[in-house]
């Protein structure tokens, strides 16, 4: 009975001061769709975020050494190489055997410093076997120049991001080797500086190690790529052969072991005898001078053919990238992976996507606490004109609620009067704002809004805004609408209790 | 038995630099029962004292009884109850809910009382309604009846709790003389019928008639009681 009552007598206040409650509603109104959308916004970026990582780079469960001591092991630029994982075939058979695994990429992952004269700077390589990561991150790349490195082929893929670097920390532009410089594809800067563009179609570079034992290698440029989305992330990482990764960094690979000699070179190698070595005779020997003719595109071509071919084998890798299936669980499969490591003394640690990309994993819930915060702005506003709007009614009303005291309405009824004014007016107007928010999002999904845009893509967490809007979200804005009406009627409440039931007739 | 008993109260009001004493020490009972007009110029403290004979201001010193209880010491909520039970009020300006129909209007501390079933409700109001003549008028909102149609709600409104004292500030000041003198009947019925004491102050001779009881007040002092 008493709260129909008091429902009613808000509910037609409401009506009775309909200018009052509209200012309200639609502050109110604005608030709650910026919330949804906003949400919707974040929710979609953080879900696009997690699908493009996953699915583009670094799948559900990174694999490192047991020695790597931090777990940002992709985006950690503090110059520290990762441990190679040194009994990688024992975790191999480790992850070949979990049920919740579809498929992994053994990789390596590191800086090297490209060399250029007496400059050098660095660049982030993925060493991968090309193929199977094509397999793995179907469709992540995209040659945008040359081709796609072949299988079993030394050479590098530069992404249009780390093209960039190389123009502006060395001034040269790559190109794909057996490519023309094409001026129309030159970026505005590049082609102000044409004349003295230094164009190269290789790379020299050293790997970028603390143990001094790295080399330097040449490493043909066959292609310029650019990921599906997110180059400002991913476009850091060029993808390399393996081979010319461990070679850079001087891993002992199983490429070594396989090397075959000739059976004057193991008799060399058995030779007990050194002075053998330094027997009487000539060190000069004459030879015939061959009268074949040998033209420098031969040389070339043996060349290339002995510097491009090796056989992927079961060398040294310093990360592996794994993939779950539809479903698993990937708490579950870390847990089981870090037991079985550990059970096995493999020394090896899987660790979450999330958590091997460092602050990029949660930079989605950044975005969303920053836009919360920014709501809460906004609602602070609104908190801050719905109170004084209230309070302004509250002794507008002072008769007609002095009066009510006067005749034996509690405080506490009052206080409920104004309660439901207020939640009143959030529910309608928080509601609506929440399905004008819910509608926009589909609009905009629908909409089918893809962008190249390398910030916005941060912002869509891929190259489509896909924002979502889930249970959550809802509850989340349920709850900031609860709190923005406790808080806007607050103040109200305390002036409505201050009113005495003598103000009914003062004031007549 | 005295249903209201004062003794020795001040009210003091202060004004700027200045005090104004509304009453200086006023001694008044009230007997079960009673029909009294207090009756004396503007600014006398009439309604000064009728205000804190009802509990909605309260003295500066002294001592009020109502109904045995000491309302100086009970606090807020306890008055309020007290009010709400025990006090029907007329206000001078009629002072209704403006968003409830005169139906609504009456049934308010009934509901607020929360201890009568709907039906009952209704009867109630419905019987006070009838009459003070606004039975025609019931779904009406108070901003569509007169001033002396409100004031007949607002009669209503005070009389349906059956409260055992009603105070009325000038209840007929706003009313023709023929409701007036329907309106007064019908609250000496009920202070005859129920033994509801009636307090109220005026300046109309015509409702002075019906007083059993006289209280004359001049400058916060009663002149006498008779």
């Amino acid at each position: 009975m008493g709260k129909s009552l008091t429902f009613k007598i808000a509910w037609r206040n409401l009506w009775r001061h309909k200018g009052k409650s509209l200012v309200i509603g639609i502050i109110l109104l604005f608030g709650s769709v910026l919330m949804t959308v906003g949400n919707g916004m974040i929710s979609g970026a953080e879900h696009g975020l997690s699908e493009n990582i996953v699915n583009m780079f670094t799948g559900d469960i990174v694999i490192v050494s047991a020695e790597q001591e931090k777990d940002n092991v992709l985006f950690d630029y503090s110059g520290k190489p990762l441990k190679v994982i040194k009994n990688y075939e024992a975790a191999k058979k480790v992850l070949e055997t979990e049920n919740a695994i579809q498929n992994f990429l053994p990789a390596t992952a590191g800086a090297v410093y490209v060399l250029s004269g007496a400059d050098m700077y660095p660049i982030y390589l993925l060493g991968v076997d090309i193929e199977t990561y094509q397999k793995i991150f179907p469709g992540s790349i995209r040659v945008t120049e040359g081709r796609m490195l072949r299988p079993q082929e030394k050479g590098i893929l530069i992404t249009g991001e780390a093209r960039k670097q190389a123009y502006d920390f060395m001034n040269i532009w790559l190109l794909p080797e057996g490519e023309e410089l094409n001026k129309k594809k030159l970026p505005e800067d590049v082609l102000d500086g044409l004349k003295d563009l230094d164009t190269r179609r290789d790379l020299v570079f050293i790997g970028a190690s603390t143990s001094n034992s790295t080399l330097d290698i040449r490493v043909p440029v066959t292609g310029i790529v650019d990921f599906k989305a997110l180059n400002k992330i991913w476009g850091n990482y060029c993808l390399v052969d393996i081979e010319s990764f461990r070679e850079a960094h001087n891993y002992v690979t199983g490429a070594d072991v396989n090397v075959k000699i000739s059976a004057a070179e193991k008799e060399l190698l058995e030779n007990d005898e050194l002075d053998q070595f330094f027997s009487s005779g000539s060190v000069v020997e004459k030879t015939a001078i061959s009268q074949e003719s040998i033209s420098i595109q031969d040389i070339q071509a043996q060349t290339k053919k002995q510097t491009n071919q090796y056989s992927v084998d079961a060398g040294s890798y310093n990360i592996a990238f794994v993939k779950l299936k539809q479903g698993a669980s990937q708490q579950k499969t870390l847990r089981n992976l870090n037991e079985t490591f550990k059970k096995n003394q493999l020394n090896v640690r899987a660790i979450g996507w999330k958590d091997s990309v460092g602050s990029i994993g949660s930079m989605a819930a950044t975005i969303k606490v920053a836009l919360n915060i920014f709501i809460i702005f906004i609602f602070f506003v609104a908190i801050i004109v719905i109170m004084n709007t209230l309070s302004m009614a509250a002794l507008e009303r002072i008769t007609e609620i002095g009066m009510m005291r006067a005749i034996g309405a509690q405080k506490g009824f009052l206080r409920k009067m104004f309660v439901y004014e207020t939640g009143l007016l959030s529910f309608f107007f928080g509601g609506l704002g929440i399905i004008v928010g819910i509608v926009i999002i589909y609009m905009l999904k629908s909409a089918n809004i893809t962008t190249t845009n390398e910030f916005l893509q941060l912002v869509y967490g891929g190259d489509k805004l896909n924002p979502i809007y889930t249970a959550g979200d809802f509850l989340l804005g349920v709850v900031e609408l609860g709190i923005v009406t406790i808080l806007s009627v607050l103040y109200p409440l305390r002036v409505v209790a201050k009113i005495a039931p003598l103000d009914a007739i003062s004031r007549d | 038995m005295n249903v209201i008993e004062v003794k020795g109260v001040t009210k003091d009001y202060p004004l700027g630099k200045t005090t104004v004493h509304a009453l200086r020490g006023v001694d008044l009972t009230v007997e079960e029962g009673a029909f009294m007009s207090i009756i004396g110029p503007s600014g006398s403290g009439k309604t000064t004292l009728l205000n804190i004979i009802g509990c909605i201001d309260t003295p500066t010193s002294g001592s009020v009884k109502v109904h045995g209880d000491e309302i100086t010491e009970l606090e807020d909520k306890k008055i309020t109850d007290l009010r709400l039970h025990k006090i029907g009020f007329i206000f001078q300006t009629f002072n209704l809910i403006p968003v409830l129909n005169v139906r609504e209007n009456v049934e308010f501390p009934l509901l607020l009382m929360k201890k009568h079933s709907k039906g009952e409700i209704t009867a109630r109001a419905e019987k006070l309604i009838t009459e003070v003549g606004l039975m025609e008028y019931i779904e009406h909102k108070p901003a569509e009846l007169s001033g002396g149609q409100r004031q007949r709600v607002a009669i209503a409104r005070a009389l349906v709790s059956n409260p055992d004292i009603v105070l009325a500030d000038e209840p007929t000041a706003n009313l023709d003389s023929e409701t007036s003198e329907s309106i007064l009947e019908l609250m000496r019925e009920l202070n005859e019928k129920e033994k509801t004491t009636f307090i109220f102050s005026t300046h109309d001779p015509e409702v002075l008639k019906y007083a059993k009881n006289i209280v004359k007040i001049r400058d916060g002092h009663i002149l006498g009681q008779g």
